[in-house]
This record gives C-alpha cells, sequence and structure tokens, in this order.
C-alpha cells in the first residue's frame, strides 16, 4: 500500500499514527490533567463587564466527583442513563460534564435556545431521564417535562462559583433589570444543593464502580445533528471516541498546544461538538487555562476576556473571526499574547484568514469535521505548510478520500463525496440503524460534503452536497460564490443559495448583511462578473438585517431557502 | 433690566449657587463616578488616543476656539442686541469667562454614556486643564478687549491643579483596582454608573427648588447665551469632527467635551477674582444657569447619540 500523500507533511514532532490510548475512557483521561495540574486556574468564567470566576483544575475534579455521586446514590441513575444538559457557557458546565461521565452516564447536550418542541424531540428520542438546565431556560419545562421521561430537573444559575458580592449583583441584575430568570414553575433541585447532597453521599468504593464495565466502546455522549437535513439525530459518541479525538488534535498541533501553558478563550458554546472536544476536553487534558465566555454576542462581550486575560489560544467560526475584525476595540488592539486560532464548523473565507494574520499576526488554521466524528478529522498544521482555502491533512490515525457516486476513489484534483475512517468515527446513530447504514459502509463514514485533494494530501471542500445550486446542468457551489461577494467592501456576511427558475431550474440567489451604506447589488454582481464564469453569477441580490445562523454562528442556507418557499407561497395565496 | 438685578441678588445670596453641603456631596458624587470610569479604562486605551492625536488636536481647536467664540458671538449678537453695554456687561463678562474655562468632568460621564470614547475624552479633559493656564485667560483677555471689556484674568492655579488631581487620582486608582481585581473593578463600574445616572436628577432636585425665582425672572436674552454656548459648541464640534472623518465614536466624544465646560470652575475663578467686584452676582449669572442647563442639554443629546448610534455605525453580525 502507497503511503497516504499527506504523511511527509506532518509538522517532525508529529507521528503519523497515534500511539496506543493509555485511557480506557474520559474520566481516565480527565484524572491525568488533574493530577499534574491540580492547583492550577483551569476554567474562568467572563461576563461581558468582566466579572468573573474561577474553578481550579482540583476544585473541577472535587466538584464533579460530587455531581457523579449526586446522580448515581441521590437520583438513583443506573449505567447507561442518559443526563441532558442544557446550559450556556459558564463553571457548572464543565462539572456537569464531567459528571457525567465519571457517573458512567450518557451526555446528552442540549441547545439552550431549543423550542420546546425541538426540546420534547431531543429529550424523547434519547430518552433522557434527568435534565440539567439553565434557570434562564426553565420556563418552557412545564411545558415539555409531561412528554418526555424527564423525572429529575437540576437548576443552574450563570453566576454559579463566581465571589458572593459579584454573584449577588449578577444576580439582581439579571432579576430586575435584564429580567431573564422565569418564574420555574416545575419541581427542581438547585445545583449547588445537588453537589452539597453528593458530597455527603460520595465515597470512594461507589465511586470506582460506577464505570465499571465502561470501556472505550462504551457511549459517553447523544450529540444531535442533522438539524440541516430535517430530523435531529443523535450521534453515539463512545468514550474511545471522544479520548482519541482529543489526543489526535493535540498530537496534530504538536508544539502548537504547549502543556499548562495555554490560555485558551472559549466563545462557541462548549455543548457543540467543536468547543466540546478541542476546548473542554482537550485543552483541559494539556492544563490549559479555559476563558469561557456564556455568550459572544454581540462580539463586544469579547472586549473584557481579551483585556484581562493573556489569551494565547482561540477557537471560533468564520462569523466569530470576521465579527471580530470588525470591531473597532479588536482593530484597535488585537491580542498580543495570541499564538494561533482554529477555524472548523464552516468553511472560512479568505479574505478573513488574510485580514486575520494580518492584523495579529498569527496563524488561523482551517479544520475540518462533523458531529459524527467527534468531530476532528482533519486541520491545517500549524508548523510547516498550511494552506489557505484548505481543511489541511487528516490527524494522524484518520484516513479521508474523496470518492464517486459508486463509492470509488477519484483522481487527485477531482471533486467527490468526502469519506473518513478512524478512531474518531462514531459509533452510528441513537436507535437509527437505517440512516447508521447509509452512513457508515465498512467502516468509512460518507460525509455529505464535496471535496477535492491535491498532491501534496491536502483537502478542499467544494461545498455540502445538499447545497449544490445547478443551474442549467451546472454545479455551482455557493461557497465559492459567497467566497466572492464577501470579497466586496462594505459586505460584512452573505449567504448564497439555489431557487427554483422556470428558465434553468435553479439560479443563484445570494442574500447579503452590508455595512451603511451599503454597496450596491449593481456593483457585488460586477464584481461577481470578474471572477466568476457566468452562470455562477447571482441573479439577485437580497440585503437582509441578519442571516439565519446555527448555534455556532454557522449560516444556515435551508433556512434561507425555507424562507425563498414561504414567501413564494404567500405571494402566491 | 431691573429683574436682571433682582435675580443676580438672588444668585449673590446664594454665593455659589449650591451650598457648601451640596457642593461636597457633589464632589463625592463625582469622585465615585471618576471612580467607577477609570475602573473601566486600560493603560492601553491612553495609549490609543495617544498614538492617534487627531482627536486630542480637534478636540483642543473647539475647546479653546470654538467655544470662546461662540460666547462672544452670543454676546455681541444676542446679548447686546437686547441691552447694550454697559447695561449687561457684567453678564457678558460671565458669558465670556463661561466660553473660556476647560472642559468639564461631566463630560467623561455623559461619554461614557454616550458610548463615545472615554479614554479619548479623560484625556481631553487633562489635556484643556492643562492648557487652561495658558488659554483661558488669553482667550479671556482677546475676546473681553473685543467686545470692550478691558478685563484682564489671572486663574487660581490651585484650582486647576485640583481639577486636574480630582480628575486623573480617581480614574488612575479605578485603574489600578481593575488590575488587582477584575471583579472588583466591575463592581466599581456598575456602582459609578449608578451614581452617574442619579447624578443629573440628583443636581436638578437640588438646584431647581432654590432658584425657580431665578428661572422665572431672567430674561430670554441671558437664556439664550446660557443655553446657546453648550449647544453650538456640541453642534459645531460634532460637525466638524464629523466633517475630518474622525469615527463617529470619537465625534461623539469631541462635541460632548467641546460642549461641556467645566461650570464649577467658572464660578469658583469668578467668586475669587471678582470677591470684590459690585457686579459678582450678574458675573455669576450665565454660568449658574449654564451649569444647569448644560446637564439637561447633554441628557438629551446623550440620547439622540444613542439612538444614532444605531442606525450610523455598522451593524455586527450576531452570533448564536
Amino acid at each position: 500500500m502507497t503511503p497516504n500523500p499527506w504523511t511527509k507533511h506532518y509538522p517532525s514532532e508529529v507521528s503519523p499514527e497515534l500511539e496506543k490510548v493509555p485511557y480506557a475512557n474520559l474520566p481516565e483521561l480527565l484524572r491525568a490533567a488533574v493530577d499534574s495540574y491540580s492547583k492550577t486556574k483551569a476554567f474562568t468564567q467572563v461576563m461581558p463587564n468582566g466579572m468573573n470566576g474561577t474553578l481550579t483544575y482540583a476544585q473541577i475534579d472535587a466538584h464533579s466527583d460530587s455531581f457523579a455521586a449526586y446522580l448515581r446514590e441521590v437520583v438513583g441513575l443506573k449505567q447507561g442513563d442518559r443526563v441532558a444538559v442544557q446550559m450556556p457557557n459558564c463553571l457548572a458546565y464543565p462539572i456537569v460534564a464531567f459528571g457525567v461521565f465519571k457517573a458512567g452516564l450518557v451526555l446528552v447536550n442540549t441547545n439552550p435556545l431549543y423550542t420546546a418542541p425541538e426540546m420534547i424531540h431531543q429529550f424523547s428520542d434519547s430518552g433522557a431521564v434527568t435534565l440539567v438546565v439553565s434557570d434562564m431556560f426553565a420556563d418552557r419545562l412545564a411545558a415539555v417535562l409531561p412528554k418526555t421521561k424527564i423525572k429529575t430537573v437540576v437548576t443552574v444559575k450563570i453566576s454559579e462559583f463566581f465571589p458572593p458580592v459579584v454573584a449577588g449583583i449578577i444576580r439582581i441584575v439579571q432579576r430586575y433589570w435584564s429580567r431573564t430568570l422565569p418564574k420555574i414553575n416545575v419541581p427542581h433541585t438547585w445545583f449547588q444543593a445537588a453537589l452539597k447532597a453528593g458530597k455527603a453521599a460520595k465515597s470512594e468504593s461507589k465511586s470506582a464502580g460506577y464505570l465499571k464495565g465502561i470501556t472505550s466502546d462504551s457511549v459517553a455522549a447523544l450529540q444531535y445533528t442533522g438539524g440541516t437535513t430535517g430530523v435531529s439525530k443523535g450521534a453515539m459518541l463512545s468514550h474511545g471516541n471522544l479520548v482519541t479525538n482529543t489526543l489526535q488534535m493535540i498530537s496534530h498541533c504538536g508544539t502548537g498546544m504547549r502543556k499548562g501553558m495555554e490560555i485558551v478563550l472559549t466563545a462557541l458554546p462548549m455543548y457543540h461538538i467543536f468547543a466540546f472536544t478541542i476546548n473542554l476536553v482537550a485543552f483541559f487534558h494539556i492544563g490549559a487555562r479555559n476563558i469561557i465566555v456564556p455568550s459572544p454576542r454581540p462580539p463586544s462581550n469579547l472586549q473584557r476576556a481579551f483585556d484581562n486575560y493573556k489569551i494565547t489560544w482561540l477557537t471560533g467560526v468564520n462569523t466569530l473571526f470576521n465579527a471580530l475584525l470588525n470591531e473597532r476595540w479588536f482593530q484597535d488592539a488585537p491580542p498580543k499574547h495570541l499564538r494561533a486560532s482554529a477555524a472548523g464548523g464552516m468553511a472560512l473565507q479568505a479574505s478573513v484568514s488574510e485580514r486575520w494574520r494580518e492584523l495579529t499576526g498569527t496563524p488561523l488554521v482551517e479544520g475540518y469535521g462533523l458531529t459524527e466524528t467527534s468531530p476532528v478529522l482533519t486541520f491545517n498544521p500549524l508548523t510547516g505548510l498550511s494552506k489557505d482555502g484548505s481543511i489541511g491533512i487528516p490527524v494522524p490515525s484518520t484516513e479521508v478520500k474523496c470518492v464517486n457516486e459508486k463509492g470509488k476513489e477519484v483522481a487527485v484534483g477531482e471533486p467527490g463525496e468526502i469519506i473518513a475512517r478512524g478512531p474518531q468515527i462514531m459509533l452510528g446513530y441513537w436507535q437509527r440503524p437505517e440512516e447508521t447504514a447509509a452512513a457508515i459502509k465498512d467502516g468509512w463514514f460518507y460525509t455529505g460534503d464535496i471535496a477535492q485533494m491535491d498532491a501534496d494530501g491536502y483537502f478542499k471542500i467544494v461545498d455540502r452536497k445538499k447545497d449544490m445550486i445547478l443551474v442549467s446542468g451546472f454545479n455551482v457551489y455557493p461557497n465559492e460564490v459567497e467566497e466572492q461577494i464577501a470579497a466586496v467592501p462594505g459586505v460584512l456576511e452573505v449567504g448564497v443559495i439555489g431557487v427554483p427558475d422556470e428558465k434553468s431550474g435553479e439560479k443563484v440567489q445570494a442574500y447579503v448583511v452590508a455595512t451603511v451604506p451599503a454597496p450596491s447589488a449593481e456593483k457585488i454582481i460586477a464584481y461577481c462578473r470578474e471572477n466568476l464564469a457566468a452562470y455562477k453569477i447571482p441573479q439577485g441580490v437580497t440585503f437582509v438585517d441578519e442571516l439565519p445562523k446555527s448555534p455556532i454562528g454557522k449560516i444556515l442556507r435551508r433556512v434561507l431557502r425555507d424562507d425563498v418557499v414561504a414567501g413564494s407561497n404567500k405571494k402566491g395565496a | 433690566m431691573k429683574s436682571i438685578m433682582i435675580l443676580a441678588e438672588e444668585v449673590a445670596n446664594e454665593a455659589t449657587v449650591v451650598n457648601e453641603f451640596e457642593q461636597t456631596l457633589l464632589r463625592i458624587f463625582i469622585l465615585i463616578i471618576m471612580f467607577g470610569l477609570g475602573a473601566g479604562l486600560t493603560p492601553k486605551d491612553f495609549g490609543l488616543a495617544l498614538k492617534r492625536p487627531w482627536g486630542l488636536i480637534i478636540g483642543w481647536l473647539t475647546q479653546f476656539g470654538v467655544m470662546p467664540l461662540t460666547a462672544f458671538i452670543l454676546v455681541t449678537f444676542v446679548l447686546f442686541q437686547f441691552d447694550p453695554p454697559p447695561g449687561v456687561a457684567f453678564i457678558a463678562l460671565g458669558a465670556l469667562i463661561m466660553g473660556a474655562v476647560p472642559a468639564g468632568t461631566t463630560s467623561n460621564l455623559f461619554t461614557y454614556f454616550s458610548k463615545g470614547n472615554l479614554a479619548l475624552s479623560v484625556t481631553m479633559t487633562v489635556n484643556s486643564t492643562l492648557w487652561a493656564f495658558v488659554m483661558t485667560p488669553l482667550m479671556l483677555v482677546f475676546y473681553s478687549r473685543l467686545v470692550g471689556l478691558d478685563e484682564s484674568l489671572d486663574i487660581p492655579v490651585g484650582e486647576l491643579v485640583t481639577v486636574i488631581f480630582g480628575l486623573i487620582v480617581p480614574v488612575a486608582l479605578g485603574m489600578l483596582v481593575r488590575r488587582l481585581s477584575a471583579n472588583a473593578g466591575s463592581v466599581l463600574e456598575l456602582i459609578g454608573g449608578v451614581f452617574g445616572l442619579l447624578f443629573i436628577p440628583f443636581l436638578i432636585a437640588i438646584w431647581v427648588p432654590r432658584n425657580w425665582q431665578l428661572l422665572l425672572t431672567t430674561q430670554w436674552p441671558t437664556y439664550a447665551v446660557a443655553i446657546g454656548l453648550g449647544a453650538m459648541g456640541m453642534t459645531v464640534a460634532y460637525y466638524i469632527a464629523k466633517a475630518i472623518k474622525l469615527h463617529p465614536m470619537n465625534a461623539r466624544t469631541i462635541s460632548l467635551e467641546t460642549g461641556i465646560q467645566n461650570g464649577p470652575l467658572a464660578i469658583a475663578v469668578i467668586v475669587s477674582v471678582y470677591a470684590d467686584s459690585p457686579g459678582l452676582d450678574q458675573i455669576l449669572l450665565i454660568p449658574a444657569l449654564y451649569s444647569l442647563f448644560i446637564v439637561i442639554l447633554s441628557t438629551l443629546v446623550t440620547f439622540w447619540f444613542r439612538r444614532a448610534n444605531v442606525a450610523e455605525e455598522q451593524k455586527i453580525p450576531n452570533l448564536l
């Protein structure tokens, strides 16, 4: 077998194959960090005005032990039971997530912005029996709980573990000023009470038993995905998936992730797989300090975090980097201590990565992965050859190739569906054997993304299979058009979709968020005319205030398309 | 003219418009507010204000160019039209002093609330106060000659030094506290903000009941000068800053910084320099009225800035 073309591009310290993984499950991986860094600050939550709270590695460890004991001894959960967790980034999150793992239970991350029907679907599909929820979102529970199997509700405050005076002020502001504390009309236990009860109930001998039988193949988390295709389904991520993907990422970054020295800004929500594996687990494992921000919206919420902490690492999506680049305070004083940034979740636009490098003087490398792959499949190497517009090379112990409709590998440079094999591929979709069989064939996971590989083994995403626009038989990839429009001065964000057209089947339509004054539609189209083939040029440009986005800020073309359909129906009626 | 004389007496009776106790209270208020404002700043913010000195330069020009000139124009074309000198000479003198004094501390507060550039605002206040040693007497001599009032003025150095220290010390302390503890810093900032909000109604509450008679009997030209000085100063400075394409945030800052003069300083200067003048009460009239109306005016302008802000500044893409 010929060696993979990308192997020679690994930095010298990166081994193409991961060494034998010394941790059987996530708690063992976490324990290793706590043993080395117990007194180090692990998580600092920063509010938009700079108020903050901090927990050390030892505190995270002790509290998550207590929470594990609470779930097993007080609530009485059994190994493998599902625990839904629904909260924005806050200090309680790592305690809850780690506590669930330590208790031998299964974590079901849930978007706090979900509506009642979405919550009902996810809770009943996963069969969750316990819910840990932010008190800011608990008002929907009365309508949701009766339609699920949830019997226990633990409520978490955003100010958990803050110094008392500061926590008190935050509570007052939430209650009387921003009015973000709805009345909770279901029986519930406050998080601190749960911890106290857990602490009283815990014992070494019992704790050891929670993980009996938990191997690398046991399900650790049900991570819901597929919102972009319709019905949301739970990807079963095993302990082994998450442990190896963590180690793959760390190994791939080589000297870019320094043990015990990094300060990483976590602006993306940790309930999302990107920040979950990379920020929460991987950076914890290397003894980093995590600066967590409950909401990066508006981006000025991040200013105090950048002001007050020497951020060395940042993870984000194109939308976040772009937003920061448009912030005056960020332009005036780009972070001095920053060393590297990683982009994922959606295509990183060349104009954004160029401006980022110019302003901060640090690399912004793009990677690629999916919920089903824990998530990292490929990344540009931090040291060595990094290619713009490319998602980089597969992380160690991962095989990636592009195939045609028949599943045959296409030639170098040819577009094909990207498929992957490695220890990070999920076990399958929870209780959906048919969908699992359609996605995983012979151990290869079919991503549904179209990509091409160059001679160096670097991959480039062409587009999402489903987002492809068919104009008179020609394939138009929205990414390519968006890339051009984003480069027009005054364009802040852009989403391109195909809309039905009588003549050409589909036509290209652009939705643009622009500065005031906005560049004219003619100017945008003229720019495209210079840089794109005729059939790719948008037939229309619509200016909008905002584009629909996923929890991490990915622009949702599906929602744009649905809006168009809904709009034309309305017109017809 | 008789009415003006009567109200001037009122002013004289009150000596400094607010009494000793209220003045102390106001000072404490301002100290807390400045402390809080300081806690929102880092040295980096000041570095930026100095690194891009355009705001500072324009601010200087509007402060000592536009404001004294505005006072002069208002005196000549409004006050003197109504009653030429020597009838209102003392009132005119008060107006010219008001135009020549440096920026006031409350400008920082309003800059904060109108989402301006706070570091620039503080830097501008310090800068104009330092320059006041030279510029305030110079401008006063120049314009008072021009209107035919042969006046010269020694600025009491002690007052200016007090202003500068009263500004720098709490701001520096606030910054220090934030450096030592971000939590303590943000709590201070919050307290400062709350006091800032209370400051305006507090000021009006102690001023209006005591001086309602003055308000009722003052003639419109005096009002026009007292209110017009701040209003014109803010407007002209804003459009100059806009015309040379300064960032809207800095334009707002310069506007407020220019229009808001140091009223208490003007009053203190007058009381110490003209203590024996028969016209003391009349000289105090404009600074007293100005001090009241600038608070109301700045509040309105702040609301307008906050609203204009949303439409004018780039839209920030939303996350989540």
